[in-house]
């Protein structure tokens, strides 16, 4: 285990070419230059520059290391960042799902009402064909009250028909009756005239 | 099956399986081929899903219906009726599960069976054919109970309204009678060709395609194919389909219709054809709404040809099963 990161550790050092290298070179140049300079002989000037410079190689092995720790506290952010973005997303996809299972639904249930729509169209063309039951209504009963006039004027007319036969009738019986009697008259009177003329042949 | 069997192939019936994931369609040639839907519409699906995962003779002349119970397929040839149990099939056993054939009066003619269908409530097998009665059998019992007599020509389809439990039948001389199960008489019988807003004389009389639903009827045939309000018995749509509809379906909100011309017709209930969808074979018999599925929900068509076109959406053909 602990070679297996180690590998890992080397491959990625490998790779990162840049600061990664130079700084270990780094290091390494310093503690042989301190080493050194503890151990010059030379002039306190030349003394006082190698002390200089290695003050500086150690500001800048300070400075790259601050950066780097940036750099990971940067990385740590990014990453809780990232998670955070991740689970938003997982949400939103959910919520979506959700929202087209509601909208199928919706969808169904339109059809639903359209099919309605369509089948009550369909009937109220075949009951429009048919006339309007007021208007049939109303025809009815414009047709009952001509009726009722017409059977009136019948009736009238019937009563007068009558009234006008009874009185033919009356009139015809009293001309006969009159007829009779005036016969019956110039009967009575020719007997007696014959009995007149036999009386007096005698 | 030689090739030229194969181009000379018409698909006359077509049932699903009560599980959804498997199809059998039977042709002129007596046999039926079992497909499995659930392979045919995977993400991974070759061109062998696309034939059948089992074919097999199963009656003497051209398998004009098939329907399918909750564990059966039953299929109707000549004069025959044949169950075989959709276990078996899918374990590609082809031995009937029984034969029966219903009480012809004269037994030098055998008549072709052209239309089954159940009626749940009564548990009934209907059957309609070319002796020109219906045949009533008892699922359970496999009893023939009785014979609706009444048209005077062959009959082409048959319907039940189990709410009002009334039995339609459309035949060649023209009528739609709707019977009644429990005492077997015609209750009302339409004869459709007498209308003339639906009449077209020039194709004839005969009424090939019926379905109901609740209060509604489509029929169609030689006449043009009509919506019906059963209630007031008129005739309340007519759609303007040039060709004689063999099938048509209610769906959700459209009616779906086959028959001659190389297309599946949507129509809405008002009479008007929203969309023509092209498919492969020239003139379609059969079509065939896959409900007892939520996954392989596809609608088959299939007619004189040996491709049997699925549409996973309405608006296109999707692939085609082949004989």
């Amino acid at each position: 285990m602990g070679a297996v990161t180690d590998d890992e550790v080397i491959r990625k050092r490998l790779l990162i070419d840049g600061d990664g290298a130079g700084d270990d070179r780094r290091i390494n140049v310093l503690l042989k230059s301190f080493t050194k300079w503890c151990n010059s002989t030379g002039s306190p000037e030349e003394g006082f520059t190698q002390y200089q410079r290695m003050l500086g190689t150690l500001a800048q092995c300070e400075f790259s290391m601050g950066k780097t720790l940036l750099v990971y506290d940067m990385n740590l952010r990014e990453m809780e960042n990232y998670e955070k973005i991740y689970t938003d997303i997982e949400q939103n996809i959910t919520s979506a799902h959700d929202k087209i299972s509601e909208c199928k639904k919706e969808i169904q249930r339109a059809k639903r009402i359209r099919k309605n729509r369509q089948e009550y169209d369909a009937l109220a063309k075949v009951i429009q064909q048919h006339p309007d039951r007021h208007e049939t209504l109303k025809q009815l009963e414009a047709l009952d009250k001509e009726l009722q006039q017409l059977s009136h004027i019948k009736e009238n007319v019937e009563d007068k028909l009558e009234l006008r036969k009874k009185q033919f009738h009356v009139l015809l019986s009293t001309i006969q009756e009159l007829q009779q009697t005036l016969e019956n008259d110039e009967k009575s009177e020719n007997d007696d005239a014959q009995e007149s003329s036999m009386e007096n042949g005698e | 099956m030689g090739p030229v069997e194969h181009l000379h192939m018409s698909v006359f019936s077509q049932s699903f399986s009560p599980c959804g994931r498997f199809l059998a369609a039977g042709n002129n040639y007596g046999e039926i081929a079992v497909f499995s839907l659930s392979s045919a519409l995977s993400p991974d699906a070759t061109d062998l899903s696309q034939t059948p995962i089992l074919t097999f003779t199963a009656h003497e002349g051209p398998v004009f219906s098939l329907f399918s119970t909750d564990s059966h397929l039953l299929s109707a040839g000549n004069g025959e009726i044949s169950a075989w149990s959709w276990a078996e099939l899918i374990k590609r056993n082809t031995k009937a599960a029984w034969t029966r054939r219903p009480n012809y009066k004269s037994s030098l003619e055998i008549p072709e069976i052209n239309a089954m269908t159940v009626n749940p409530t009564e548990n009934s097998l209907v059957i309609g054919g070319g002796d020109n009665n219906i045949h009533i059998m008892d699922l359970e019992s496999g009893v023939f109970k009785s014979v609706l007599q009444g048209h005077t020509d062959y009959i082409h389809c048959l319907s039940v309204r189990e709410r009002e439990g009334e039995i339609l039948s459309g035949g060649e001389d023209g009528a739609v009678r709707i019977w009644d199960h429990r005492t077997g008489q015609s209750v009302h019988c339409i004869e459709v060709y007498k209308y003339e807003e639906c009449a077209r004389p020039q194709y004839g009389k005969w009424i090939s395609c019926l379905t109901t639903e609740s209060d509604w009827m489509l029929c169609g045939g030689g006449p043009s194919l009509s919506l019906w309000h059963l209630r007031s018995m008129s005739p309340t749509s007519i759609f303007p389909l040039s060709g004689c509809q063999r099938q048509a379906n209610f769906y959700q909100d459209m009616i779906l219709s086959v028959g001659e011309g190389q297309c599946v017709s949507h129509c809405l209930l008002g009479g008007e054809v929203k969309a023509q969808i092209p498919c492969t074979p020239h003139s379609l018999n059969t079509l065939a709404l896959n409900l007892n599925s939520t996954d392989n929900r596809v609608l088959t068509v299939g007619g004189s040809s040996h491709q049997i076109d699925v549409f996973t959406n309405l608006s296109y053909r999707t692939f085609s099963l082949s004989f």
